[in-house]
């Protein structure tokens, strides 16, 4: 298999249609390691059914998915079904915050664990030594991760309770769970208030830093984008419009032209 | 000291230990004798339904078979120690084994589309099994049914009523402790995540079809094990026992007591199997009207206290808090 | 051949039987997002006051059998009323639980109503017989046969071609955008209810007088239309009723070929299998779900 130098995905000349319609068309990027990666374009371009071919949601009727997985190797995509892509090092938030209501914060976050579990349901239900000792390290390291996002102290309270943004924190902290190569963060800035972006743009920038993982952006706020973005790619129609630097995009009159309204106030 | 007070594993093991003491209670003449069977009968229910607790409270799936697959293991509990002269626990593991496989083969088939099916694949077992114990007569006894006898533990251990009564407690409470350490690990976590969100569990790397499938087995494998308890305590099985109506009973059970709750399970097999032959039969109408009853109740509960009647102790705790704390000011 | 063809015009009699209930089950389903477990025990509970009114009122079979649909109508205005509408905020997989519980209350009512003793009710035309091709079928069994498809399709009618059927239809692929748009989703919802009960005893009617009528009498029609909803998939109005006559046919040649104890038995266990290559049935679509 080809050998991702420098990359964590190759997208491909990828394409899906929908009775016809072609709501992905012969669309290629590239994410290398320790980027963060942003996938923009107006509504109804194609984003979400972008990353949805990725993180195999949907089967994408043709183009190449390579993934340099956390085990070094190249995979596939296209070969694994959805709940085999965690594994591999790639994991996802979700726009509308799919959280647990009834279950603590730190046991949503647990679940982003879930492939890691080594003991076995018998360990479980009799509480072996095996399996006590692994719930209590992960327990461990989820505190952690909840430490490193400042709300290791809702740890114990129902996620039901809790406020939006820090439920948005409590996703990401599950998707860190799963100590990923890449996270796909699906609009994260939806629902959030200014100061809570901001925050946001730090924190994206902290996980890049820090954790050195690469992050797949798909957003609507160009605020956002333009401020963490390494580098953009815009689409239109399923269509390829432009791969560069904020600045390079911002400036492209394919863009332009496919943005106007947005693009216009951006600039000014 | 604190820690073991709050210890939920020895809370379990307390319960064990004082429902134990209803025999002792019975021969001193406090009870009916009769009290025994009929809360022996009220765990053994309890068990089967604690497993459709896991299936529906937490996978959110409607199983309408539990009846036919706990009647499946009596029948072959039954075969086994008496027609083929096994040893009960050689013929408790297989008779709990068989139904397991059954079931996982049935949910292969109906798991993979919406949950739905499932309700309907299992309904249309259970009418299978029914046809089956009526009409098998080598194996099942026909209509006339089948009888079995107390167990002999080990060889050398003959159980009597109050024994068996011991034994039904015993593996009670090891359920009750082996459900609350898979339900609040990852298991539990899984089942629960899928309710919530599909899609979220399976970005979590939650195999969808397997954990359903787990859940089924579980569920199977409970109501197998309380068969075998039941054709081993009260000794017959009969076709008309195992119908549609149990299998009914049992969702009563869980919806009424709380779903998710191990307690609220056994609550719920408390106030639908018990209360109706404990205190209703004493009152003619309400002895005809309990079916009606845990219908009625079945449909309250779910529109206005979805969380079951377990949570009634809590609400009525933080009544009495919210009332004295507005006292002390 | 004779008996070939015996075979098939009794196939058809049970397989209208199990079409009216398949098509009362879907009705709901679609305008309730309810699977109704309680279609039966309803049905069973209106076949008792056809029996009840012909029985011990002495009136006439037909018009026992108004009284019964009229009940049946009554009865499913009730349950919308006082128990549907206010499901709303309840999870689907509750509601179906919701028609569990409605069937246990109505399955304990019924004894304490109408008594345990099983009853007779006759047919609708007592006596003659047709012969058709060397294969005898009686005069009632025609008129099940073709009543059952008369209603059907009148219903049919309605749901494709009247404005009544545009709401119906609009509620069903979605209720949101219908109450939207000005449809009477609550009155449809209502309409549904008492349809699908008045399907659920004409069904009854049909099947007393091949059996007694007791508490389980249509068990096994339920159970039957259930199937014949998975066969046809849930997608169509009309996916169903085509299941019912598969099931109606192929479960009579599999008794009568096959076994007479487990043809019905081994139907099923057909049935299943037939899921694993088509799990959405004969007419269901697999939904792209979006996320």
């Amino acid at each position: 298999m080809e050998n991702l130098n420098g990359l964590v995905l190759k997208v491909d000349a990828l394409s899906i249609a929908f009775g016809g319609l072609k709501a992905v068309d012969n669309l290629s990027f590239d994410i290398k390691e320790n980027e963060v990666f942003g996938l923009i374009g107006p509504n109804g371009a194609g984003k979400t059914t972008a990353f949805n071919c990725i993180t195999q949601f949907y089967k994408p009727n043709s183009g190449t998915l390579l993934f340099k997985g956390r085990d070094e190797q190249v995979h596939d995509l296209q070969k694994k079904k959805v709940h085999e892509i965690i594994k591999l090092g790639l994991v996802r938030t979700f726009q509308n915050v799919e959280l647990i209501r009834e279950l603590s914060v730190i046991d949503n976050v647990l679940i982003g664990a879930h492939v890691d579990f080594i003991s076995t349901i018998i360990d479980q239900a009799f509480r072996l030594p095996r399996a006590r000792r692994e719930e209590k390290a992960l327990r461990k390291e989820a505190l952690r991760i909840l430490g490193v996002l400042g709300i290791e102290d809702r740890a114990l309270l129902p996620a039901g309770g809790q406020p939006y943004g820090v439920l948005k924190k409590v996703e990401f902290a599950r998707a860190l769970m799963s100590n990923p190569r890449l996270i796909i963060l699906d609009e994260p800035a939806a629902g959030l208030n200014d100061s809570e972006t901001i925050e946001l743009a730090k924190l994206i920038r902290k996980l890049r830093d820090e954790l050195g993982c690469s992050i797949l952006l798909v957003e609507h706020d160009m605020r956002l984008v333009m401020d963490v973005c390494d580098r953009i790619c815009a689409i239109s129609f399923g269509k390829f419009l432009a791969v560069g630097t904020p600045k390079e995009i911002k400036e492209n009159r394919d863009v332009q032209i496919a943005y106007l309204g947005i693009e216009v106030e951006a600039n000014a | 000291m604190k820690k073991l007070i709050k210890n939920p594993h020895l809370h379990f093991i307390f319960l064990g230990l004082l429902l134990m003491i209803v025999p002792k209670l019975a021969e001193m003449g406090l009870f009916k004798v009769s009290y025994v069977t009929t809360l022996g009968g009220t765990f053994i229910l309890a068990i089967a339904a604690l497993g459709l607790n896991i299936l529906l409270g937490f996978s959110g799936l409607v199983s309408l078979g539990t009846a036919g697959f706990m009647g499946l293991a009596a029948y072959l509990s039954a075969y086994f120690t008496v027609d083929l002269g096994l040893s009960f626990e050689l013929s408790l593991i297989l008779a709990v084994v068989i139904p397991t496989i059954v079931g996982i083969l049935v949910g292969l088939v109906s798991l993979k589309i919406e949950g739905i099916y499932l309700a309907i694949a299992t309904l249309a077992v259970s009418e299978i099994l029914r046809k089956t114990f009526e009409e098998f007569d080598f194996f099942t006894g026909g209509f006339s049914g089948k009888t079995a006898s107390y167990p002999t533990l080990l060889g050398t251990y003959e159980l009597d009523r109050a024994g068996m009564y011991y034994f039904v407690v015993a593996v009670l409470i090891i359920v009750m402790l082996i459900t609350y350490n898979m339900m609040n690990g990852r298991l539990g976590r899984a089942l629960n995540a899928m309710r919530g969100s599909e899609a979220a569990s399976q970005a979590m790397g939650v195999n969808l079809l397997n954990h359903r499938l787990i859940a089924f087995a579980l569920a199977t494998m409970y109501a197998s094990i309380a068969g075998v308890l039941y054709v081993h305590f009260i000794k017959y099985s009969y076709p008309s026992i195992w119908t549609l109506k149990l299998s009914l009973d049992f969702l009563a059970m869980i919806v009424i007591g709380g779903l998710r709750s191990i307690y609220g399970t056994l609550l719920g097999a408390f106030i639908v199997f018990a209360v109706p032959d404990l205190f209703l039969k004493q009152i003619p109408f309400f002895s005809e009207m309990s079916y009606v009853l845990n219908g009625v109740l079945i449909i309250l509960v779910i529109i206005f206290y979805p969380n079951g009647l377990i949570n009634m102790f809590a609400d009525i705790k933080r009544l009495f808090n919210k009332l004295s704390k507005g006292e002390g000011k | 051949m004779s008996t070939f063809i015996q075979v098939i015009l009794r196939s058809l009699e049970t397989g209208s039987i199990y079409a009216l209930a398949a098509l009362s089950i879907i009705i709901i389903f679609r305008t309730s997002n309810i699977v109704n477990f309680s279609q039966g025990a309803v049905g069973m509970f209106n076949t008792f006051v056809v029996t009840y009114l012909f029985n011990t009122m002495g009136i006439n079979i037909w018009l026992a059998a108004l009284g019964g649909i009229v009940s049946s109508i009554l009865l499913g205005i009730v349950i919308d009323l006082v128990i549907i509408r206010h499901t709303k905020k309840v999870h689907p997989e509750a509601k179906q639980i919701i028609t569990l519980g409605m069937m246990m209350i109505v399955l304990g009512i019924a004894p304490i109503l109408f008594g345990v003793d099983p009853l007779r009710l006759p047919k609708m035309i007592e006596t003659g017989n047709l012969s058709v091709l060397g294969a005898d079928i009686s005069y009632n069994g025609l008129f099940n046969i073709f009543f059952g498809l008369l209603v059907m399709g009148g219903l049919f009618f309605i749901l494709q071609k009247t404005k009544i059927g545009l709401a119906v239809r609009s509620t069903a692929s979605n209720e949101y955008t219908a109450k939207l748009m000005g449809v009477p989703t609550k009155t449809v919802t209502m309409g549904a209810w008492a349809v699908a009960g008045a399907l659920g005893v004409i069904s009854g009617i049909m099947t007393a007088p091949m059996t007694s009528v007791t508490l389980h009498i249509l068990d096994d029609v339920q159970l039957n239309a259930l199937i014949a909803v998975v066969l046809g998939g849930f997608q169509t109005f009309y996916g169903p009723v085509v299941g019912a006559y598969i099931i109606g046919v192929g479960r009579n040649l599999l008794l009568f070929y096959g076994s007479s104890v487990w043809g019905g038995q081994i139907l099923y266990i057909l049935i299943l299998l037939f899921l694993v290559f088509r799990p959405h049935g004969l007419f269901g679509k697999k939904i792209v779900k979006k996320v």
